[in-house]
């Protein structure tokens, strides 16, 4: 790591917080500002984080800028076609070299002092390099990379932890509910140009343990939206009110719930009809399309969720406490024909994003949980997790651990992995060689 | 309920008939052609008219009223915005086909618009209070005859509960057309707002 020697920042022991056996948490997880610099360094800069999807991608110096936790990166694809991500942080002053959200280049430059870089990191210019001793190495002074970048069907994942578990464990029974959005289609997914990128006043844990575990809201918050989209214009029937489900809870956090229903079924009736069901069936297995194909949700931990029906993949960026950044792309399969792309993307505009009829209320929620966390009495009580307790189980027929779909398992599940994570020294603050010039 | 703007009646002050929205060879005071200036003037005050009552009805959330100035083949659209190159601007402003904050026709909105109808639309309960300020129109005759291109720049403010604040600004770029009962519609909107992240939760009225 090229960081000169520092004392790890002291650490506050979370345990007291949580009391996930009675379904108790403390409501300062979500406001306090300590907290949240120690999120970042042992929840964030550990974890594999979602960068981008691999069809921003197609010749190189293609380039994507995003960000893991609080840092700028730029996601890019060099000469030889592999795709780096790197600090988004000139290694001279620190300013950003990219401050273009996407496009095309042959090098990054950073317009204070005109140090350049290529696609693939390294230093190339160095405006008066005269003015440097004879020991300055320009090769130790590339941007810095990720430890490891991998994909998994199309999403890219990054993690600055070089000893971070490989994608694939690191997602482990995960990867056979994301399948069922990614997986559908031989050919692969790709997504929609553009990405919707909004604020939003309230804790970034808001949004991930709502995808991860909530169905329980969709009901009352959604209301409106349900009523609308119903057929009679009065609202669902009482078994989609009522509906069976299952809620998937996975050991590192992670976790999807979803109706159960023989018939799935995608609410956009041109999407509804492109999909040949007895073919999904084949593909991914009787269990995935009753299942996680349907109106479901899900959380990759800590920051990437996902609505399957929807097409709508999202990233939650921590911008403080009390503040995140949604960023939302909006995924097709690659065989579909253009009008089918099209109906999914106009289905997820108006349902999903800053305009849509669902999404609107989730914004409400949120900023009004935040609103009065920092009160002395709101912000101290404890927070009931309760619902579904005991009710997970290996049910034979889906991966891993799940339990009811009315219930707060997965986000019990995220905040044991979060209560780990933030009680464990991260990789960069132990004892490392360090490699500094 | 029909809403149409009243065809202006009201006389024109003369003088300098320099009309900003007029087409440049139209824009030149001449004395050889006050009918046109003055036909220029009125079109212009008629496009506002139907702007301010837009605003109007938005800020009192009459949505449904509001459906009623759109032609029903109306395209309502806000592409995001996005940082580009220098080099790469023409890239700025988002295709169609690609993601968007609106991508609209009057089905989907007035689809939109029955969800605040439906009593349980709680990002509005309580409702917000906005202000539109429409300015900077310019209006110019389109190809297609008997439609114009009105351009003009927006300001909405929103301020929600005890002290959320919000604004939207951009500007519109609207095809209008002559309604049968003479009024004019808005048949194609194109709202480009000045911002790449939308610093705001949501944006739960229209622009």
């Amino acid at each position: 790591m090229s960081a000169l020697p520092r004392t790890p920042a002291a650490a506050a022991d979370v345990s007291p917080l949580f009391d996930l056996g009675q379904g108790l948490i403390d409501r300062s997880i979500f406001s306090d500002e300590t907290l949240y610099r120690q999120e970042l360094r042992r929840v964030f800069a550990p974890s594999w984080l979602f960068l981008a999807h691999e069809s921003q991608f197609n010749k190189p110096g293609d380039f994507f800028t995003t960000y893991m936790g609080e840092d700028p990166v730029i996601v890019t694809m060099g000469r030889d076609r592999r795709i780096r991500a790197f600090l988004n942080a000139c290694r001279h002053r620190g300013m950003r070299v990219c401050r273009a959200d996407a496009g095309a280049t042959k090098a990054f430059t950073c317009s204070y002092h005109g140090w350049s870089y290529d696609t693939s990191g390294k230093l190339i210019n160095v405006p008066n390099r005269d003015g440097y001793p004879d020991g300055f190495d320009q090769d130790k002074w590339g941007l810095t990379e990720v430890a490891q970048l991998d994909t998994y069907k199309g999403l890219i994942f990054a993690t600055w932890n070089p000893e971070a578990p490989p994608l694939r464990q690191a997602l482990g029974d995960m990867t056979w509910y994301m399948d069922a959005m990614l997986d559908r289609d031989p050919d692969g997914t790709e997504v929609v140009g553009g990405v919707h990128k909004w604020v939003l006043e309230g804790n970034w844990k808001l949004a991930a343990e709502q995808f991860a575990s909530d169905w329980y809201h969709v009901n009352i918050s959604h209301a409106s939206a349900l009523m609308v989209m119903s057929p009679s214009g009065k609202g669902p029937k009482a078994e989609i009110v009522q509906t069976p489900g299952r809620q998937y809870t996975d050991p590192n956090g992670h976790g999807a719930g979803f109706p159960t229903h023989p018939k799935s079924r995608f609410d956009d009736r041109v999407v509804h009809h492109y999909y040949d069901y007895e073919k999904l069936r084949e593909r991914l297995g009787d269990t995935r399309v009753e299942g996680p194909m349907t109106t479901g949700h899900a959380t990759v931990f800590p920051n990437f969720s996902y609505l399957p029906v929807n097409g709508s993949i999202r990233v939650w960026h921590p911008k403080g406490p009390d503040r995140m950044e949604v960023w939302a792309w909006t995924l097709v399969d690659k065989s579909m024909p253009d009008e089918v792309k099209n109906a999914q993307r106009l289905y997820n505009l108006r349902t999903f994003g800053p305009t849509g009829i669902f999404e609107q209320d989730d914004g409400e929620n949120w900023s009004e949980c935040q609103a009065t966390a920092h009160g002395f009495m709101a912000g101290s009580m404890a927070l009931n997790y309760q619902m579904g307790l005991g009710s997970e189980t290996e049910d034979g027929t889906h991966p891993g651990t799940t339990g009811h779909l009315y219930s707060d398992g997965a986000a019990r599940g995220f905040y044991a992995r979060w209560r780990d994570l933030m009680n464990t020294p991260a990789w960069h603050e132990k004892d490392h060689e360090k490699d500094t010039p | 309920m029909s809403i149409r703007t009243e065809e202006p009646t009201a006389a024109v002050s003369t003088g300098s008939a320099l009309d900003p929205g007029a087409p440049a060879q139209e824009a030149a005071p001449s004395s050889a052609a006050p009918a046109a200036a003055l036909d220029n003037m009125l079109l212009h005050f008629e496009v506002q008219r139907l702007y301010h009552l837009e605003a109007q009805l938005l800020d009192q959330h009459r949505y449904a009223d509001w459906l009623e100035l759109l032609a029903d083949d109306l395209h309502y659209w806000a592409p995001v915005r996005t940082n580009r190159l220098r080099r790469q601007q023409s890239l700025a402003d988002g295709a169609p086909g690609e993601v968007a904050i609106f991508d609209e026709t009057k089905a989907s909105l007035a689809w939109r618009i029955r969800r605040f109808d439906s009593g349980m639309a709680w990002a509005e309960d309580p409702p917000s209070r906005t202000r539109h300020l429409i300015t900077n129109v310019m209006v110019r005759p389109d190809d297609e005859p008997g439609q114009y291109v009105a351009e003009s720049a927006f300001l909405c403010y929103r301020n929600r509960l005890e002290r959320e604040v919000d604004i939207y600004a951009g500007c519109r770029t609207d095809v209008l057309r002559r309604g049968t009962d003479g009024g004019l519609l808005i048949a194609r909107r194109t709202i480009l707002l000045d911002q790449n992240v939308l610093l705001a939760k949501n944006i739960s009225t229209f622009l």
